[in-house]
């Protein structure tokens, strides 16, 4: 009996693994109501949408006699692109508080710009499934540092949790400015400033005299030469710098920095960007920042507002928005709520939701983030407007493929739903 | 709830003066474990206008809905709730047609100003990290009036909110319970007659700090038997004060600033507010109060509590839980969105913390997160009860549910006035009331508090932000 059940099982198990790679070919979405989130398309409308071999194929009205393998009717519901997590660690970390489990940042004073922890990837993490049952589909992950002004390669990966879930990497370089670049410099922000400078201004002259200083005829230098070619894209201004920052004359400090070594920029935290919101607009930087935040938690905050990100977005600058606080890891997708928070303080909704997806896609080169041909199929059906608290994502698509939503935060609320009792209730029914 | 300690201590000082005697005798009265007169609450918000809010959607608390409905607030009370009020001609009267309204939201869990922002080297008051068990402390002696959070919170509708000690020790000290009013002492925020709670920490917490000093506890059963030790010690303390005061015994007993916050516990009159993450440890913690024949109001930060929640209603012991936070310790990895609302299905007490001063802003909207849990878990949990998780649920949690908590006619005039479903993220605080002064109006910048820390800190001649 319990070998036959098994068979069945596995012959179950692969006949829906077949299905899911039939379906997996072409599916129709039909009827919702789409914010595709394209240049100029600020309302939802009524859209169907053909996804063919991963990609969106076509988006129209009604494309009522496409042929698809798989149609989902979605009337009365809302598609946006998946959501786009940025500065996480998912994958680098299970535990906060468990150092075996912690993979983000390291301690080694030897490792600055070079230091890459794609090699650390778990994409079997159980923050991946929970985070995708929230809508995100796509993160970008960077490392910390307790030591280094320059914490080392960001890279971005999908949330399918499978074994090639690494999407790029080297896509961006965190850097840390304000209190935090302070206290790793030896105690001020000048000091910060002046080492990031020094920083450029070696990797260029390395540049220059590559084949000479790797014969070790040159002066010494302060970097390692794996530091080094790190700092190659980012010198020549292809690999951004997000700059962890809050105060507005820090911002300002850090803008006139990055002018004069002609490096791409993005500001990260930015409590304060509103107060300088023109020179960033003028300055074509980006803002990550953390919309629920309006406390002063510091004395680099003091003007943390909630209506920083209509003010930001008024002013011309791109937003972004990132998970909250010490939760923008576990629960990244809860930038959501944040974007909400932010509507309900100025930003326009279209705005909200691009601030979720197609900012961050365009900040770092990652594909998705508008729903339109060529584009990745990762999208999201929602029960409702995605801001909302008590809507929830109902469909998931990352490439094109429905991925499962069960998590173990579902997992244990079924469990003890009804759970079973004295001894018996560690067995599964 | 029994509170004889005022009166006595007043009667006392009295007939001291009055008899000029002043000589220690039996009272045969309860000891008074409180102290309600050191530090006494100076709290005097007066209500001087009716308030006549008109045509509301109002969640009352008690499980109801009511629609186009009229509150009258008088002398500081809820004095009617209903259609077609009337009320005086100097009275302010609100349209709320469209607008939602609650009781003023409670958060059990907080550490405004004993860690306030901003956050500084000198600024960490809310640990007294330097033994297990620190029951002398309490955590309105560290609080900060003039944090700059208290008004952000009252921007979110936080009506009341107990500051706690943190969590390093076993037992932390005293919380103080206040009101969320502008004030230039803590005792001008003291919520009248509130109990005091007693901080205890399960788990992590204490064996982490303690253990890597080589000192105990250094295990979970380190905790336990850290936990029973005290309790001992606090039964004997609390029985040589009860036969003193019967006449049975002539030695007056040395007053013990930890173990009289301890014995006030076992007397019943502190409640134990207990940072607990694991079922298995509340479980355990249940049977230690009843080894010592106290009760637990409240776990705090209560991640397992649906593993537990059957045991949780049969002691009648209330959970105060977040609704999606986890991950950051291997205690804390056990979670599902879920826990509010199992844990209130099984009919225990349960109700949303924050402990964050961004979460206590959003406490509304932590709840509709949760509530939406339990509706794909399968519940029937309308608004008109999830609201209960963030007003009455907490009032009962702090021992005021006969004061505050609820819509109902008598009840402390402590109401917010929503831009709309306080269930949805777009929705805002527009005008809180404590004891029926309009103490926020998101319109009107005349009635908005700015602690003395806003003033000139950005702008010369301007606030904060």
């Amino acid at each position: 009996m319990k070998t036959l059940n098994r068979i069945t099982s596995i012959l179950l198990a692969s006949a829906i693994a077949l299905l899911a790679l039939v379906h997996a070919e072409t599916m129709l979405i039909k009827g919702a109501m789409v914010h595709t989130l394209s240049p100029g398309q600020d309302k939802a409308q009524r859209l169907d949408i053909l996804v063919e071999d991963g990609k969106i194929a076509r988006v129209a009205q009604d494309l009522g006699n496409a042929s698809a393998d798989w149609t989902i009717e979605a009337k009365g519901k809302v598609v946006t692109p998946g959501i786009i997590a940025p500065l996480t660690s998912l994958g680098l970390v299970e535990i906060g508080a468990a150092s075996g489990t912690n993979d983000a940042a390291v301690a080694d004073i030897t490792v600055g710009p070079s230091f890459d922890p794609v090699a650390a990837f778990n994409p079997k993490s159980t923050l991946i499934p929970f985070n995708r049952a929230g809508g995100v589909t796509t993160a970008l992950v960077t490392p910390g540092s307790s030591d280094k002004i320059f914490t080392g390669k960001s890279f971005v990966v999908n949330l399918t949790g499978s074994f090639d879930s690494v999407e790029s990497r080297n896509v961006a370089q965190l850097v840390y400015f304000g209190e935090r670049g302070s206290a790793v410099a030896g105690g001020s922000r000048a000091q910060t400033l002046a080492k990031v400078r020094d920083a450029i201004s070696e990797a260029r002259e390395y540049a220059a005299n590559r084949a000479a200083i790797r014969r070790g005829e040159w002066r010494d230098m302060a970097f390692s030469i794996n530091d080094l070619e790190a700092l190659q894209p980012v010198a020549r201004g292809e690999v951004p710098i997000i700059a962890e920052v809050h105060r507005a004359s820090d911002i300002l400090a850090v803008m006139q920095l990055a002018r004069e070594l002609n490096l791409r920029l993005v500001i990260s935290g930015g409590a304060e960007a509103w107060m300088v919101a023109p020179q960033i607009a003028a300055a074509g930087v980006p803002v990550i920042i953390d919309a629920i935040d309006n406390t002063p938690e510091s004395f680099s905050q003091l003007g943390a507002r909630s209506d920083n990100a209509a003010l930001l977005h008024k002013a011309g600058v791109k937003v972004v928005i990132a998970g909250p606080g010490f939760l923008a890891t576990h629960n990244a997708y809860l930038a959501r709520q944040s974007a909400g928070i932010a509507v309900a303080h100025g930003l326009p909704h279209v705005e909200a939701l691009r601030s979720l997806s197609t900012n961050v896609a365009d900040v770092f080169g990652i594909d998705g983030g508008t729903v339109a041909p060529g584009k990745s199929a990762d999208l999201v059906i929602w029960s409702g407007d995605p801001l909302e608290l008590t809507v929830f994502a109902e469909t998931v698509l990352i490439d094109g493929k429905q991925q499962s939503l069960v998590n173990r935060s579902t997992r244990l609320r079924d469990r003890f739903l009804k759970p079973k009792q004295g001894h018996e209730f560690g067995y599964k029914f | 709830m029994f509170r004889p300690s005022r009166i006595a201590g007043a009667l006392a000082l009295t007939l001291g003066l009055a008899g000029c005697g002043g000589e220690d005798k039996p009272t045969n009265e309860p000891q008074d474990f409180s102290r309600f007169d050191a530090f006494p609450s100076t709290y005097s918000l007066q209500q001087e206008q009716d308030v006549l809010i008109r045509s509301a959607t109002v969640l009352t608390a008690t499980g109801e809905q009511l629609q186009e409905t009229d509150l009258l607030l008088k002398d500081g009370k809820i004095a009617k709730i209903g259609k077609g009020l009337k009320a005086g001609d100097k009275a302010l009267v609100i349209d709320a047609q469209g607008k939602w309204v609650t009781p003023g939201v409670i958060d059990v869990h907080s550490h405004l100003g004993n860690y306030p922002a901003p956050s500084i080297e000198s600024s960490q008051d809310g640990n007294e990290i330097t033994s297990p068990n620190t029951g002398q402390v309490w955590a309105e002696h560290s609080v900060w009036t003039q944090d700059p959070q208290f008004a952000l919170a009252l921007s979110g509708g936080v009506t009341t909110l107990q500051i706690l000690p943190g969590s390093a020790n076993l037992f932390g000290g005293r919380g103080v319970t206040l009101k969320n009013v502008p004030g230039r002492r803590v005792q001008d925020m003291k919520f009248p007659d509130a109990p005091y709670g007693l901080k205890m920490a399960c788990g992590e917490n204490p064996k982490r700090v303690y253990g890597s000093k080589g000192t105990a506890p250094g295990t979970r059963m380190g905790n336990v038997a850290g936990y029973r030790q005290a309790w001992i010690q606090a039964e004997a303390y609390k029985k040589k004060w009860d036969a003193y005061n019967k006449g049975e015994s002539s030695d007056k007993p040395d007053r013990d600033l930890k173990l009289e916050t301890l014995a006030g516990v076992l007397a019943g009159e502190i409640l134990v507010h207990n940072h607990c993450y694991r079922g298995e440890e509340m479980a355990i913690m249940m049977d230690v109060a009843k080894e010592f024949d106290f009760k637990v109001s409240t776990f705090h930060h209560a991640v397992e509590a649906y593993k537990v929640a059957d045991l949780l209603a049969e002691n009648q012991v209330c959970s105060a839980m977040w609704a999606d936070w986890w991950g950051f310790k291997h205690e804390a990895f056990d979670m599902t969105e879920a826990n509010i609302a199992i844990v209130d299905q099984a009919g225990a007490c349960a109700l949303i913390h924050s402990d964050s001063s961004v979460g206590i802003q959003h406490l509304n909207q932590e709840v509709a997160k949760a509530m939406l849990a339990g509706q794909r878990a399968g519940f029937d949990i309308p608004p008109r009860e999830a609201v209960k998780w963030f007003t009455l649920n907490a009032a009962k949690s702090l021992g005021i549910e006969d004061k505050t908590g609820s819509i109902e006619e008598g009840k402390m005039a402590d109401v917010v006035i929503w831009s709309g479903s306080p269930f949805s993220v777009y929705t805002l605080a527009e005008q809180v009331f404590i004891d029926g002064v309009l103490m926020y109006d998101r319109k009107d910048e005349k009635r908005q508090p700015h602690s003395d820390f806003d003033l000139g800190i950005l702008d010369a001649e301007g606030e904060r932000v």
